[in-house]
């Protein structure tokens, strides 16, 4: 699904270039469960943006899903973000202005989806998420595991076959982490979806089924948990 | 989607209720301005249009030669219509008519004192105003016959059918009434309240038909088949006094209707504009009021763009494009300018009243034309569309990566353009500020420029009835004089404060034949200049002690423009009599105080005709100033009342007369003085938006300048700092631009101020000293701030 060849990222400040990755090579497949782990300051959330294109690479190729994606204009990068990609961000990220179904219809509006259609998707989402009953509610009048699940809800409402997620328990209680890590590993076995998280803490990463270690911009060590 | 933006469009006003309001408020009034200059504008461009074919409609004027230049005046010969209605071709209709003056109109107990004019059938077929009541078709044609307008026949008959009910003229002419016009719009340079046939003129002043090519007094009306026409014969129309007198020097030429109100102002015989140059002013106001509302609205929607740009990031990373964002971003403007334009009717239908009375004018809003609520909503979506246009633009383009990771502005760029605006909106308000004070500076200038006599406890009382008669007069004088209510009394036979009564007629030894000049000859009696106040420079006033018939007394312009070295004494020719001056006045400020002085000749003698002395019109009285006035003024009216009952006494105090000759400049400063007012005021709310902007940007700079311990005073110091600059800047740009406009105005002016650098320094103060106070709001509130609210973000 996803193929990194020799990506490189650095900054070049007065001649001396500042690398963030260096010759990242790696290979994800459809329905993996990738939990990118490393020190602060090691590359983790630029690899994650490189992934969900938010950034481009300075050097090296990127192909998604067999299409070569590494510099590709604004109108096809959004569309692959309307039916392909979700994110999930640490710090939530909901729409201050709107309800819980409202944040959760957003992304199915810009897909141009059915008013029914859209309706019966948010209902879904709620159901499952056991939010019906918060669904009129502002983000700042939920907590902070509970926007996470919104935050959740309105990735998976689009039906994207990957979930980019930037450490997405990193300010929750381990009460609440616990159950979005659950919440995770249910939607990548059941559903097969595809989840890439980056995480500091090794619990969340067992949920996963592979590890990539970075450590100033390299990959030290793949590791498959499910082999293990 | 559409509804979604909607309702978070509407949710972002009302969470942020205080920035709504700031900027809906801003709006609102850029708005209101902006729509109240243009009702004025449009009100002035409709002058005289009313007519069905106001296009194809000229008014007569003549062009003479006056002491080597061309004057231009819009009075004719009574015979010049049959004249041109015989001769040109193409003509549909061609009217005489007098200029509207005030005559006593009466039924049963009510009187009243209005505007009347004579005409005949064809200046209806040319005006066509709406009749209400009688036949168009047979009006103006039996002598004794008079037309009302809908106010004056509510005033005089109430509820009652004025149809063929008898009505009195200056308590002589019975007139019946044959019909009812709509009112006069105000907007018209013809302004009466009864018409009355030129018949009724001519039976009354043969003279009026007899007087030939002249007695230049009358206004003619043309009105052609068409277009094609008008050259034709503007050109047989050049020579027509040429025809009737081969030593006459005079032009006539057509103008248009619809350009006598906004043309007027004529140099040399050519049209150089006139007031239309006011209204393009007014016009620029209204364009530069708007777009410093919007540029407003940009700076407050672009200091906000913190709060905005998660949103944005989100957006973008759930599959947003660019264009459906800027098309949110519209919306939310477009909704606020809506909301401005709601908030600016309001402030409009509470203005109109106080501006009208203000500019003596009736602007009303026409809710069931079509053409208002086009405008009305072209300038919503032309405000909204602008104002949005660059939030929208700059607001749309974060990139999610970057917004996501937490927001920096580096964004030096967009702070210039900021930077840029507020130096325009004050660069803008500072021109403003000084246009205003040389307009003050001007007017009270001319207003305390010497006028040639004292103006203070003059009265001036209009002479009708009765009082023409010789006898009744001097009675009058007499028992003023007595009654102690005034200490000098003369008559003359024009209003002090008006011009007209010009004359060609005058020879002097040594005069240039080709050079024409024109004098304005009056008569008086005695004690004329004692009652004025005006000093005789040489020789005395006319008096009783004397045989004043062949004398005349002249002002200081005249004798310089004869070259008299010894005036006193010496003869000259005025409309062929030979007259000797037997004293030199000041001179005195009649018509215009803007203008230099006419030469002026005044002699003693009023024209008799049965014993009615039919020329005088005034007498100028000067109140005692050791009695109460208003009881001097009982006196005074209790006198007239009993010599000349049944007309209602019209006195004037000759300040007020002389005040209404500045109401243009003093319009002009006022409304200066409201929009750029309004303008400092929209200004200072821009500031604000960008100072809100700063200070949320230099949080942190300012958290750690804190911690490293800056006084409060250090910090409002550097802050303000930053738009002290700006605000100088923008008066640096504004001077040159100041001093160009007003220098330009003031060049229409004689006598004008010179411009000095007190209304420059005036602007500078002000805005400055508003800038520093809107801003320091904002920057004492950040100076108090706990440092450790921004850092710990970090």
């Amino acid at each position: 699904m996803i193929k990194l060849e020799n990506i490189e990222k650095y900054y070049a400040n007065k001649g001396l270039k500042s690398y963030i990755l260096r010759h990242v090579s790696t290979t994800i497949e459809q329905g993996e469960f990738v939990s990118i782990m490393g020190p602060s300051g090691a590359g983790k959330s630029t690899l994650l943006n490189i992934l969900g294109m938010l950034e481009e690479p300075t050097y090296g190729t990127y192909e998604f899903m067999g299409e070569n994606v590494t510099a590709l204009n604004e109108r096809k990068r959004i569309e692959l973000y309307r039916n392909h990609i979700g994110f999930v961000f640490q710090a939530y990220h909901l729409i201050d202005e709107m309800t819980v179904a409202e944040n959760i219809e957003a992304p199915l509006l810009y897909k141009k989806i059915g008013s029914a259609e859209r309706k019966s998707r948010v209902a879904d989402m709620l159901d499952r998420f056991n939010i019906v009953g918060k669904k009129d509610l502002f983000p700042n009048q939920l907590s902070g595991g509970q926007q996470q699940l919104v935050g959740i809800a309105r990735a998976l409402a689009a039906q994207p076959s990957i979930i980019l997620a930037d450490e997405p328990t990193g300010n929750l209680q381990s009460a609440q982490a616990l159950q979005i890590m659950e919440l995770f590993k249910t939607l990548n076995r059941k559903e097969g979806i595809t989840i890439i998280q980056v995480t500091h803490a090794e619990v969340n990463a067992a949920y996963g089924s592979r590890i990539l270690h970075l450590l100033d911009g390299v990959i030290k060590e793949d590791l498959n948990l499910v082999n293990v | 989607m559409f509804k979604l933006n909607f309702k978070i469009a509407l949710r972002n006003l009302w969470k942020n209720k205080a920035y709504t309001f700031i900027n809906a408020g801003g709006l609102a009034i850029g708005l209101a301005s902006c729509m109240l200059l243009l009702l004025y504008v449009t009100y002035e461009l409709g002058y005289d249009k009313q007519f069905t074919h106001y296009e194809n409609t000229y008014i007569v004027y003549s062009n003479q030669k006056n002491a080597g230049e061309l004057t231009t005046n819009a009075y004719t010969p009574a015979v010049m219509a049959s004249e041109l209605k015989a001769k040109i071709p193409g003509a549909i209709a061609v009217s005489h008519s007098t200029y509207p003056e005030n005559h006593l109109i009466s039924y049963k107990e009510g009187s009243f004192n209005k505007l009347g004019l004579f005409g005949d059938p064809d200046f209806l077929k040319i005006l066509d105003y709406k009749f209400l009541k009688g036949n168009p078709a047979s009006v103006l044609r039996e002598v004794n016959s008079v037309i009302l307008t809908a106010t004056m026949a509510r005033n005089l008959f109430g509820s009652e059918d004025p149809i063929n009910k008898t009505i009195k003229i200056d308590n002589k002419e019975w007139l019946k009434v044959e019909a009812v016009i709509e009112d006069v719009p105000k907007n018209s340079s013809i302004q009466f309240s009864y018409l009355m046939p030129w018949r009724l003129l001519a039976q009354e002043n043969p003279a009026v038909e007899y007087g030939g090519w002249g007695n230049f007094s009358y206004l003619t009306l043309v009105q052609l088949q068409g277009e094609q026409f008008f050259s034709q014969a503007n050109d047989l129309i050049r020579t027509v006094y040429k025809q009737h007198d081969s030593y006459s020097t005079m032009e006539a030429f057509l103008h248009p209707l619809s350009k006598w109100h906004l043309y007027a102002q004529f140099e040399n015989g050519k049209s150089v504009g006139g007031k239309i140059g006011q209204v393009r002013i007014f016009l620029l106001l209204a364009v530069c009021i708007l777009l410093i509302a919007c540029v407003n609205f940009m700076n407050l929607s672009t200091a906000r763009s913190e709060k905005r740009a998660k949103e944005v990031g989100v957006r973008k990373a759930i599959g947003s494009s660019r264009k459906s964002l800027i098309g949110q971003f519209m919306l939310e403007s477009l909704l606020l300018s809506f909301l401005g334009m709601l908030a600016a009717f309001i402030l409009l239908e509470v203005a109109l009243p106080y501006f009208n009375n203000l500019l003596n004018i009736q602007l009303a809003i026409y809710y069931t034309d079509w053409k208002f609520w086009s405008a009305l909503i072209g300038l919503t979506l032309l405000t909204g569309v602008v104002a949005g246009s660059y939030p929208a633009f700059y607001l749309s383009s974060f990139e999610p990566v970057k917004v996501l990771k937490g927001f920096k502005t580096g964004g030096g760029s967009s702070l210039s353009i900021r930077q840029v605006l507020v130096v325009f909106q004050f660069s803008f308000a500072a021109c403003l500020i000084v246009c205003t004070a040389v307009i003050y500076q001007q007017l009270n200038y001319i207003r305390n420029k010497p006028i040639g006599y004292s103006k203070n406890n003059l009265l001036e009382i209009r002479i009708d009835g009765n009082l023409k008669s010789k006898e009744k007069l001097q009675l009058l004088e007499d028992q003023l004089l007595t009654s102690g209510a005034v200490t000098h009394v003369a008559h003359f036979n024009q209003s002090i404060s008006e011009g007209g009564m010009l004359t060609w007629g005058v020879d002097w030894p040594g005069k240039n034949k080709n050079d024409e000049v024109i004098f304005a000859y009056r008569s008086t009696g005695y004690g004329f200049a004692k009652t004025m106040g005006t000093p005789m420079v040489l020789g005395r006033e006319f008096s009783p002690r004397f045989a004043d018939s062949a004398s005349v007394i002249v002002n200081e312009t005249a004798i310089k423009i004869m070259g008299l070295k010894n005036p006193i004494g010496s003869y000259f020719k005025a409309d062929d009599k030979r007259v000797k001056i037997i004293g030199v006045m000041k001179d005195f400020v009649m018509e215009s105080p803007y203008e230099r002085a006419k030469p002026m000749i005044i002699d003693n003698q009023m024209n008799f005709s049965d014993g009615q002395m039919t020329q005088v019109r005034v007498i100028v009285a000067r109140l005692n100033t050791s009695e109460n006035i208003s009881s001097s003024i009982d006196k005074i009216d209790g006198i007239f009342k009993a010599i000349n009952p049944g007309f209602p006494v019209q006195r004037k105090f000759v300040d007020d007369n002389f005040e209404a000759k500045f109401q243009n400049e003093k319009l002009l400063g006022t409304m200066a003085n409201w929009f750029g007012g309004f303008a400092v005021f929209i200004s200072c709310l821009g500031l604000l938006g960008l100072a809100l902007f700063m200070a949320e940007q230099r949080k942190k700079e300012i958290s750690i300048r804190k911690v490293l311990g800056a006084s409060n005073l250090n910090i409002v110091t550097l802050l303000n700092k930053e738009f002290i600059r700006l605000v100088a800047l923008a008066n640096l740009m504004a001077f040159p631009l100041g001093y160009i406009v007003m220098n330009h105005w003031l060049s229409s002016y004689s006598f004008r101020v010179a411009i000095s650098f007190l209304p420059f320094a005036i602007a500078l103060c002000l805005s400055l000293l508003i800038a520093i106070l809107t801003v320091s709001v904002q920057s004492v509130k950040v100076a108090n701030a706990n440092p450790i609210d921004a850092l710990k973000y970090e």
